[in-house]
């Protein structure tokens, strides 16, 4: 379904993503583990369209993306969750989540069914909804950060570092409503970044390392690499 | 005494507040601080000014003249601010604020000599809308409706109108959204470009409005664009830059105090709005009504 090919991208001249190969089937969960700087969020950024490639293609569906405007990306299905939540501060969480579906002018039903859906598999936003997005804790904006991509994101949802800087619990309550996620949506594709490999160890499917915008693929899953070892230092 | 100045601040304070709140706007949308808002208002002017003469030259009712404000500030906000920010503006937003400031700049310049040159030196004069609506006597002095009660009446339907189409509306929601962070409302399916451009087409409208309905008050000539503009910063700064309803008080405070002096200290009547804003963004460098920013974390 997500076909990266040689991707290349720079950041003011310089190169963040080296001839990057990726591809994401139908419902998968892929794991993208890299440090802090490797390149996880410029990757996940030149796929919504923010970044200056250089090279390569991305295909969706087997049709290029890259001259697709990043403002009709979301619209092919693709949710985005970034890194820092980045939700609207002067908007409750509700109108967060319902935002992207009413700029692209979803029907007020099909709107009020998908949320009801993530209130499903997110119950604790449902409590949340009349509050100020600006009033939130770290683990409740990640949340509604994951709420707000799933309101597109009805083919694939981009989940840029979902755990960083969250206390274990909230931690494990995130990766519950992941498994929830998956276990309701099976064919929603899900691509996760993470600098801590442990904690997607039993999630995805499929695992990337990257490291100074290079990416290759993990073969025999998270818990047999070095990556993994080196974390438990 | 007091009551008087506070009739004359109230009119001179809506008008400045119609200009400002636009300049405000496109500050707080687009982070563009533009020099060339002073033209729209005197274009506004200038071509409002025309339509009720030539109306009145063939012969039409003098009551046409309030729609032809209306339509000549958002012809002049679609074809002049539109060509501006499609043509000149959409080049240097993510450049440095210098090069911004610079590009406005000549923005006005030239406008300003187009004015000229389409429009003439010579005074122009059209206060029969103004004429028409009658007067009211307040303690003994006359006032014009007009001024006292069409023009801020007209600010207060912008004040009203604009906090509903950016609470309620999802294009009014989509441009709160680009405001907060570019990025992340381009990731939630908003075309930012479109926003930008209809922002900076009803910022520039609504300075047009503001010329619009002075242009019968006083009479048209070149150079009343740099008076506006730099009395609309003075309330959009004092406001803080891209609050709308600070913009309302600031230009309310800045009215107030200026036909205040005008009553009581004639001699700083031009000094007074400056004077405000200096003394505010002392006490408070980023304005009246900007709240600081909430924790990320």
């Amino acid at each position: 379904m997500l076909e990266i090919k040689g991707l290349s991208a720079e950041i003011e001249g310089v190169q963040v993503l080296r001839k990057v190969d990726m591809s994401l089937g139908e419902g998968a969960t892929v794991a993208l583990i890299g440090r802090n700087g490797a390149g996880k969020t410029s990757l996940l950024r030149a796929i919504m369209g923010f970044m200056k490639v250089t090279g390569g293609t991305i295909g969706f569906d087997g049709r290029p993306i890259l001259d697709v405007k990043p403002h009709e990306r979301p619209r092919l299905g693709i949710g985005y969750a970034p890194e820092d939540r980045r939700l609207f501060s002067s908007f409750t969480i509700e109108e967060n989540i319902r935002l992207p579906a009413e700029v692209m002018k979803v029907p007020g039903p099909e709107i009020a069914r998908r949320l009801a859906d993530i209130y499903q598999v997110l119950p604790e936003l449902a409590d949340l909804r009349h509050r100020a997005a600006a009033g939130l804790s770290g683990g409740q904006g990640k949340m509604a950060a994951l709420a707000r991509a799933l309101m597109v994101g009805t083919r694939i949802i981009l989940l840029d570092e979902p755990f960083q800087g969250l206390a274990p619990v909230l931690a494990n309550r995130y990766a519950a409503a992941l498994r929830a996620l998956r276990d309701s949506h099976p064919d929603i594709a899900l691509l996760i970044t993470e600098s801590n490999p442990s904690l997607l160890r039993n999630f995805a499917e499929r695992s990337y390392a990257i490291e100074r915008g290079e990416v290759t693929e993990i073969s025999g899953g998270l818990a047999a690499t070095s990556l993994a070892a080196a974390d438990r230092h | 005494m007091i009551l008087l100045a506070a009739l004359d601040g109230l009119a001179y304070g809506s008008l400045i507040f119609l200009v400002a709140v636009g300049l405000s706007l496109i500050f707080g949308v687009l982070g563009v601080l533009n020099i060339a808002h002073g033209s729209f208002y005197a274009i506004g002017a200038y071509v409002a000014a025309s339509a009720v003469l030539a109306a009145a030259g063939m012969g039409l009712p003098t009551w046409l003249a309030f729609p032809l404000f209306l339509i000549s500030a958002i012809l002049v906000g679609v074809v002049v601010g539109g060509t501006v920010e499609a043509l000149l503006l959409r080049r240097v937003y993510r450049k440095e604020e210098v090069l911004q400031l610079l590009v406005t700049f000549a923005v006005f310049m030239i406008l300003e000599d187009a004015q000229k040159v389409i429009f003439g030196t010579q005074p122009l004069f059209a206060n029969a809308p103004m004429n028409w609506l009658g007067t009211i006597e307040v303690f003994g002095i006359f006032y014009t409706n007009y001024q006292l009660v069409l023009i801020p009446l007209v600010a207060l339907a912008v004040l009203v109108g604009l906090r509903t189409f950016l609470r309620r509306t999802s294009f009014g929601r989509a441009i709160v959204a680009v405001t907060q962070d570019r990025e992340a409302a381009m990731a939630m399916g908003i075309d930012a470009t479109r926003v930008y451009l209809i922002t900076f087409i009803i910022g520039a409208s609504l300075a047009a409005l503001g010329g619009a309905l002075s242009s019968s008050t006083t009479s048209l000539t070149p150079g009343i664009g740099s008076g506006m503009i730099v009395l609309s910063f003075a309330v959009a700064a004092t406001a803080g830059l891209g609050r709308i309803e600070g913009a309302a008080v600031a230009a309310l405070m800045i009215g107030l105090g200026r036909s205040a002096a005008v009553y009581f200290a004639p001699e700083f009547d031009v000094l007074i709005p400056y004077l405000i804003m200096v003394v505010v963004l002392l006490i408070k460098p980023e304005g009246l009504f900007t709240t600081l920013q909430t924790r990320k974390v």
